[in-house]
C-alpha cells in the first residue's frame, strides 16, 4: 500500500523515546526508516525484545554499525548518501566526535535534511545538560503547574515532552521537505525539546510577559474561562472517576435535569455561571455526591445524551476496550518474531487517501543487514563477511 | 510568487482556518514556518476572543492573550458562513487554497454544503484537516468535549496525581495543543503525497485520540504486561524520577542512577545514612525499598537550593532540574542566550510583548512571528478587495448584508 511519504528515506540514529517517537511517525506514513543500532550500546530502552522499544520502532528496517570503528563512519556515509533524511537525539557533541556533523554530510549528500533533537539545543550554556522527558517538564514549567493550588509540583509521571519534541520533529522534517521540494536546498535543524515544550505552555509564558502575572496552579478547574462543574467527581467502584464539564447556562439547564433538580440546584448561589464557580467546593461536594451513585460510564452517557461534555477517567483497561477508539482501529496488532502477536497504539491521524500503515513489528538487531548492505548499497558478499569479522557490522 | 520563493519553508501555501480554540494552534505552527494562513471568522469575531487571560485583565476581545499566541502571524477576515454570500465568498477562497483547516462539529459544514466532499469538487487539489473531539467516524461523534474531559478520556489523568488524591489534569490546554501538532503533522503529509497524486485529502483528527497516543507508558505496560498504571505524585512511572522540596523550591533528582556516584555526593555532605550499606549495590533492592532512598534523598535535598542540586548534579551528568515556574522559565539563562524570547509589535496597545519563540531552529529558512494575531477582520479589504477582485461596492454590500 502506498503511503503518503512512500519514497522517503530515513536514516535513524535515534534512540529511547523522543526520536524513535518520531520516526516511527514518518514509518507509519510509508518513509522507509533505516533504524541504525550496535551490539555495543544496545541496552535498556534499546534491547530490540521487549514491549518498549517494539512499540516505538515498529514499521522500521533495522542494521547493526558500530559507528566507533572508522570502516563504520564510511558505512554511515554511504547509507547518509542514499537517504533524505537524517535524525538524531544524541548529546550535542557526539555526531561531531563521529565526524559526522552535517556539514561534513553535506559534501556526500548536499541536500540532506539533518535534525539534531536535544534536551537543550545546540547552542548556550547549557547544551550539554544532561535532559530526559523528566529534566524537561521540570524546567518547561509543566511539572510545577500540574498540581492542586497551593499543593507541591506534582507534574504528570511521564514522559510526555519527549512524545512531544518528537511530534515537533516530524514537524520540522515535512516543512524541510517543502523548502527542498521548491529550491533543491536541504538543511540543518537543530530542535531543543526544552523550546519544544515550552511553545505548550504560551499562553502562561505570554501573561507573564504581558501581565507580569506567575502562573499558578489550578488543579483541575478550567483555565481560561469560569467554569463548574469542572473537575473529576468519585463515582461507584474502587478509583472510579469522571470528568464532568458545564460552561453555559444552557448546559448547566440539561445538567440538572439529568439529576431530577435536587433542591440544591436551585440555590441561588449557584444561579450564573459566575455564582457556580465562586461556590465551586460546596457544588462540587453536590455533584460528587450525585456521581457516587453512578457508576462513572452511566454518568458519561446521562450527561452525554444531553450535550454536557462529561468523559469516564479512563485507565489503561478502559482504554484498551473503549468503543470509540476501537470503532476506529486505534489499536494495532503485529506479529513480532520472537513476542509474537503484539498490541499497540496506531496513529491519531487518519488519512482519507493514505492511511496509515502498520506492516511488521519493530526490528531484531541487524534483522535488515542483508537488504541495506546488499541489496541498497551494493555490497559484495565478500565486504560483508569481512566488515562482520571485523566488528564493524555488529 | 517565483521570486519569493524559497524564502521561507512554507512560502505560497495558503490555509483557511476556521477553527476556533480546538485547533487554532494547528494554522500557528504552520504560519510561523512561512504559509499564509488566513483566519475565517465569524462577523464579531471568534468565541476564542472571550477566552482568557486578558491583557491587563481586562476582558475585550482584541485582548485575549490566549488568542493572541495561537493566532500569530495569521491574517483575519470575517464571513459569516451561515449566509448564503457568505459560503460563495468561502468557496472561492477555497478555490484560491491549498488547505482548510476547521475545527467544528462533525457534520457542519455538510450542512451548509462546505463540506470536503463539496470542496474538492471545486478545487480537487485541496487539503481538509478536521480537528474534533472524536473523529468524523465511531459511536462517539457526536459526543460533547473540552480540553479536561479529553485528558480524562484518554488516559492522561488518570496515571497524574497522587495515590490518595483524585485524578489530575495537565496544565494548559494540552489536548487542543497536541491535537493542533497532530494536525499540522498530516496537513503536511497530505501535502507531500498532493505533489504526486495531483490531489488533496481528507485530514481526521480526533482529539481523543491525539491524547490517547501521547501517554508514554500506559498502553504499553497494558497490553505486554497487563498492568495498569497508576497515578503516584511526581515519581515517575519507572521511579526514575521525583521532585523534591529542598531549601528555596523544588528539585527534580533522579533515584537510582550513577548510584556510587550519589553515595559519594550524599556522604560529602554527611548525609549518605545507610545507603552505603552494601546491600544498596543492588539495584533490585534500591528499586524495592525506593521509600527509603527517596526518604534519605529528600533530607539532603532540604540543605541545598534548587540551583546548586542543579549545577551539581549536571557537573556528575544526572539529568536533575530545577522545577521552575513560569518566572523562572521567562528569565532563564540558557533560553535568553539562545533568544528563544521574540518581541512582537502589538501597534494599537502601543506596545510590544515577548513571546516563546521557535520550537526548532532551521539553518536556511526562518521560524518567525511575522505579524501578531489578527484584529476582527483587518484584513477584509486586503483579501476581498485586492486579491479576490471584489470592487468596493460589493464589499460594502457584503458588509452591510452582514456577511463578513
Amino acid at each position: 500500500m502506498l503511503g503518503s511519504l512512500s519514497g522517503l528515506r530515513v536514516l535513524d540514529f535515534t534512540w529511547v523515546l523522543a526520536g524513535p517517537f518520531a520516526t516511527r511517525l514518518l514509518a507509519d506514513y510509508g518513509a522507509e526508516v533505516i533504524k541504525v543500532q550496535s551490539r555495543v550500546t544496545m541496552e535498556e530502552t534499546e534491547r530490540n525484545i521487549n514491549g518498549y522499544f517494539n512499540t516505538w520502532n515498529r514499521n522500521k528496517l533495522g542494521i547493526s554499525l558500530n559507528v566507533s570503528k572508522p570502516q563504520g563512519i564510511g558505512l554511515v556515509k554511504k547509507l547518509v548518501q542514499v537517504s533524505d533524511v537524517l535524525v538524531e537525539n544524541f548529546s550535542p557533541r557526539v555526531m561531531k566526535n563521529w565526524g559526522l556533523d552535517y556539514d561534513t554530510l553535506t559534501e556526500v549528500r548536499p541536500d540532506l535534511i539533518m535534525v539534531s533533537m536535544s534536551g537543550m539545543g545546540q547552542t548556550g550554556p547549557w547544551k550539554d545538560y544532561v535532559a530526559f522527558g523528566a529534566t524537561i517538564q521540570a524546567l518547561s514549567g509543566i511539572t510545577h503547574l500540574t498540581t492542586c493550588p497551593g499543593k507541591p509540583p506534582l507534574g504528570l509521571g511521564y514522559s510526555y515532552a519527549d512524545q512531544v519534541a518528537g511530534l515537533m520533529g516530524v514537524l520540522a522534517i515535512l516543512e524541510a521537505l517543502e523548502h527542498r521540494r521548491k529550491t533543491g536546498e536541504g538543511q540543518y535543524i537543530d530542535l531543543a525539546e526544552l523550546e519544544s515544550m515550552s511553545g505548550l505552555l504560551g499562553t502562561a509564558l505570554l501573561d507573564y510577559q504581558a501581565n507580569h502575572r506567575d502562573a499558578s496552579p489550578i488543579g483541575n478547574c478550567s483555565a481560561y474561562q469560569p467554569a463548574a462543574p469542572h473537575g473529576v467527581y468519585r463515582c461507584m467502584g474502587e478509583d472510579r472517576w469522571c470528568a464532568i464539564a458545564v460552561f453555559t447556562g444552557e448546559e448547566w439547564q440539561a445538567f440538572c435535569r439529568v439529576l431530577g433538580h435536587p433542591s440544591w440546584t436551585m440555590d441561588k448561589d449557584f444561579a450564573t455561571p459566575l455564582d457556580r464557580w465562586r461556590n465551586t467546593a460546596r457544588l462540587d461536594q453536590m455533584v460528587g455526591e450525585w456521581t457516587k451513585q453512578h457508576a462513572a460510564e452511566e454518568v458519561m452517557s446521562l450527561l452525554q445524551e444531553v450535550g454536557v461534555a462529561a468523559g469516564v477517567v479512563q485507565n489503561a483497561a478502559d482504554l484498551a476496550g473503549d468503543p470509540q477508539l476501537r470503532s476506529r482501529g486505534f489499536f494495532v496488532e503485529l506479529d513480532h518474531p520472537v513476542m509474537g502477536k503484539t498490541v499497540a497504539d496506531g496513529s491519531p491521524i487518519n488519512l482519507g487517501d493514505t492511511v496509515a500503515h502498520f506492516h511488521r513489528a519493530a526490528p531484531l538487531l541487524g534483522q535488515d543487514n542483508n537488504y541495506i548492505y546488499y541489496h541498497l548499497l551494493g555490497m559484495s558478499e565478500d565486504e560483508l563477511e569481512q566488515y562482520a569479522a571485523e566488528g564493524v557490522i555488529s | 510568487m517565483s521570486l519569493l520563493a524559497g524564502r521561507t519553508a512554507l512560502e505560497g501555501l495558503r490555509i483557511l482556518d476556521l477553527t476556533s480554540e480546538k485547533g487554532s494552534f494547528c494554522g500557528k505552527l504552520l504560519a510561523d514556518m512561512g504559509a499564509d494562513v488566513i483566519k475565517v471568522e465569524p462577523p464579531g469575531g471568534d468565541r476564542a476572543r472571550t477566552l482568557g487571560p486578558f491583557l491587563n485583565d481586562v476582558p475585550n476581545a482584541e485582548a485575549s492573550l490566549s488568542f493572541w499566541y495561537n493566532n500569530t502571524s495569521k491574517r483575519g477576515i470575517t464571513v459569516n458562513l451561515e449566509h448564503g454570500e457568505g459560503q460563495k465568498v468561502f468557496r472561492e477562497l477555497a478555490c484560491t487554497a491549498d488547505v482548510v483547516v476547521e475545527a467544528f462539529p462533525p457534520g457542519y459544514l455538510k450542512k451548509l454544503s462546505l463540506d470536503y466532499e463539496a470542496l474538492k469538487e471545486l478545487n480537487p487539489r485541496l487539503i481538509m484537516t478536521s480537528i474534533t473531539s472524536f473523529g468524523q467516524t465511531g459511536p462517539y461523534r457526536d459526543y460533547a468535549s473540552c480540553d479536561l474531559v479529553a485528558l480524562a478520556l484518554g488516559g492522561q489523568m488518570y496515571v497524574s496525581g497522587d495515590s490518595d488524591t483524585p485524578p489530575l489534569k495537565a496544565y494548559g490546554e494540552q489536548a487542543y495543543l497536541i491535537a493542533s501538532l497532530f494536525g499540522a503533522i498530516g496537513t503536511l503529509m497530505a501535502l507531500y503525497h498532493r505533489h504526486s497524486a495531483g490531489r488533496g485529502q481528507l485530514v481526521d483528527v480526533s482529539i481523543h485520540e491525539c491524547v490517547a497516543g501521547m501517554i508514554e507508558h500506559v498502553h504499553v505496560r497494558y497490553l505486554y504486561e497487563g498492568v495498569v498504571a497508576r497515578r503516584q505524585g511526581s515519581l515517575h512511572w519507572d521511579n526514575a524520577f521525583r521532585v523534591f522540596p529542598c531549601k528555596d523550591g523544588y528539585i527534580l533528582l533522579t533515584l537510582f542512577q550513577e548510584w556510587d556516584t550519589l553515595v559519594e555526593l550524599l556522604d560529602s555532605d554527611g548525609m549518605a545514612a545507610d545507603l552505603k550499606d552494601e546491600r544498596w549495590c543492588d539495584h533490585t533492592a534500591r528499586s524495592r525499598e525506593a521509600d527509603h532512598i527517596i526518604q534519605v534523598l529528600g533530607g539532603w535535598a532540604m540543605r541545598h537550593t534548587a540551583t546548586e542540586l542543579m549545577d551539581l548534579g549536571q557537573l556528575l551528568r544526572l539529568p536533575w532540574a530545577v522545577v521552575n515556574s513560569i518566572k523562572l522559565v521567562s528569565h532563564n539563562p540558557h533560553l535568553l542566550e539562545r533568544g528563544f524570547f521574540v518581541e512582537v509589535a502589538h501597534p494599537e496597545q502601543g506596545a510590544s510583548f515577548c513571546y516563546p519563540g521557535a520550537p526548532y531552529r532551521f539553518s536556511r529558512t526562518p521560524w518567525r512571528v511575522w505579524r501578531r494575531a489578527p484584529l476582527i477582520g483587518e484584513h477584509n479589504q486586503e483579501i476581498f478587495g485586492r486579491e479576490l477582485g471584489l470592487s468596493s461596492a460589493e464589499i460594502a454590500g457584503l458588509i452591510s448584508g452582514g456577511v463578513i
